[in-house]
């Protein structure tokens, strides 16, 4: 058991009083005796006085008498000499003894002080880490019992917080390994479904229209869960942590224009308008471009998809302050502030009727929000009913590398 | 002819393989695992050697990987496709030092498998 600091305090205050008290009586009993012995010995002398000057008066042996009355006197000096001689070595006796007990105390106190900063600054520092994500932190224990005991309890919550921690780390990797499983086990029979659907359609003129039909239909919806299970495999890893991005500096433009052209075959069949609008001199951004590609594409998707025939898209990227802002408005039939509320959530589409027709997996924005986050950026949304959608991504501009000053 | 080894743990994968490559001319072999690739190509004289691989990643006994680094070991040089499972992921555990000719997820687009093996086989 590591000594307490109430047992020390204790202790300390009752040596201290001890001390003091103790100090006192002594210094006091020792004033009133020299003071007794001091009024006894005057009395005596003056009694011895006296009688001597009775002889005087008497004629008896004066030249004796007169001896013994400046012998008294000269010994009442000595006495009176002697006796603030005494006082004041008692009166320094006792300061001595006062300022080293409060010495004593002083430095008792200090060095108790001093035992407890230690270990409460390491508490201090621990729980700053600990805070800071740092699990591994902990503090020694030892001693006043008080940190001693604050200084276990400590690690025995970090101990729980680490474990804790780990198992959740355990059951994240269980749940990014299952779905890396499933989409793997999946994959292979989706693939089959896909390839002879596919091989049906190289041979569409010996299918009947109905058949014909019905291969399309299957191919459509082999389709939709390959990009479910795309996607459900993004966020996967992007919960996970593992959503990896391998940034590159890169035009926004030959971006812009990627995006665009990928999907510039769905916007021409539904006769919709597809624009594109890029103020000159952009800088590069330091983006994944693949990544990047991946969220246009996803909002133009959505655009072609819940726009009408003949509707107007636009994508256009500005620089404003320190980030390019990369928009993707339509004139389509935008949506509530309700919907528009929760339109990254997973699996949050536009309004039923419309979504019905729309192949898409609910996902696709949920995950861009996670991608242009993962570069530093931001992502939003803004829609009225009636008067249609903008979808814009802002991305950080890469800081022009500072001019290194001459060094003197 | 161009001979093209294929090599999948599925035997309805190896079937469409199969039939889209011959439908495209090339001449089809077929393999269960990596083992049975590293046999198959030890049996051959090197004139029967075929001219392209396409491995899937992950296969029992033997996945496509190991099989392509047992042979390049061996100094076959044949080039070589990786049909990996994981989207996206190819790229993240490549290994640098097989010379791999390329990588096609599932589900396998054709157009981009005819044309990397034709780019392949064309020097």
């Amino acid at each position: 058991m590591n000594p307490s600091l109430a047992n020390r305090l204790t202790i300390g205050f009752a040596i201290a009083f001890a001390v003091l008290t103790g100090l006192a009586v002594i210094g006091v009993g020792r004033f009133l005796q020299q003071r007794q012995d001091f009024e006894n010995a005057t009395a005596r002398s003056y009694q011895l006085e006296i009688a001597a000057r009775g002889r005087l008066a008497n004629g008896d042996h004066p030249a004796a008498a007169r001896a013994t009355i400046v012998g008294q006197h000269e010994r009442r000096q000595s006495l009176s000499d002697d006796i603030s001689g005494e006082t004041r070595d008692t009166a320094l006796l006792v300061g001595a003894g006062l300022i080293a007990g409060l010495t004593g105390a002083a430095l008792l106190f200090s060095g108790l002080i001093a035992s407890m900063r230690r270990p409460l600054e390491e508490l201090v520092d621990a729980s700053g880490r600990l805070a800071g994500g740092d699990l591994a932190a902990r503090v020694k224990v030892g001693g006043l019992s008080e940190t001693a005991v604050l200084g276990s309890a400590f690690n025995e919550m970090a101990d729980e917080l680490q474990r804790r921690a780990g198992e959740r780390d355990q059951l994240d990797r269980m749940k990014d390994e299952f779905v890396l499983t499933a989409s793997h086990e999946l994959r292979s029979p989706l693939t089959s479904v896909q390839g002879f659907a596919e091989l049906l359609m190289i041979e569409r003129e010996q299918l009947s229209p109905k058949q014909a039909d019905t291969v399309e239909i299957i191919l459509d919806n082999t389709r939709h869960l390959v990009r479910l299970l795309n996607d459900l495999l993004d966020l996967a890893r992007s919960d996970a942590g593992r959503l990896a991005i391998k940034p590159a500096l890169t035009e926004v433009g030959a971006l812009i224009g990627d995006a665009v052209k990928t999907m510039r075959g769905q916007t021409e069949s539904s006769r919709q308008t597809l624009s594109e609008s890029i103020e000159t001199g952009l800088p590069a951004v330091d983006v994944d471009p693949d990544r990047i590609r991946q969220v246009l594409v996803n909002l133009l998707t959505n655009a072609h998809e819940y726009c009408p025939e003949r509707a107007s898209i636009e994508v256009t990227a500005v620089l404003d302050g320190t980030e390019v802002e990369i928009a993707v408005t339509d004139d389509g039939p935008g949506m509530p502030a309700d919907q528009l509320e929760h339109i990254f959530d997973r699996f949050t589409r536009g309004d039923a009727g419309l979504t019905q027709r729309v192949g898409g997996t609910g996902l696709g924005l949920a995950i861009s929000k996670s991608l242009v986050e993962l570069h530093g950026g931001t992502i939003a949304a803004d829609s009225r009913p009636g008067e249609g959608s903008t979808f814009s991504i802002r991305l950080p501009v890469v800081a022009a590398e500072p001019e290194k000053a001459a060094a003197p | 002819m161009t001979r093209v080894l294929v090599a999948d743990d599925s035997e309805t994968i190896l079937l469409l393989l199969r039939t889209r490559l011959e439908m495209a001319g090339y001449e089809v072999e077929t393999a269960a695992d990596g083992q049975e690739v590293v046999d198959a190509l030890h049996a051959k004289t090197p004139e029967q050697t075929p001219d392209v691989l396409l491995l899937d990643a992950m296969m029992p006994r033997k996945s496509g990987i190991d099989a392509l680094r047992e042979l390049r070991a061996e100094g076959v040089d044949t080039p070589a496709l990786i049909v990996s499972a994981h989207q996206g992921e190819s790229d993240a555990n490549a290994p640098t030092d097989l010379e791999i000719g390329g990588y096609l997820t599932k589900p396998i687009d054709f157009d981009l498998l005819l044309g990397s093996i034709a780019e392949l086989t064309a020097s």
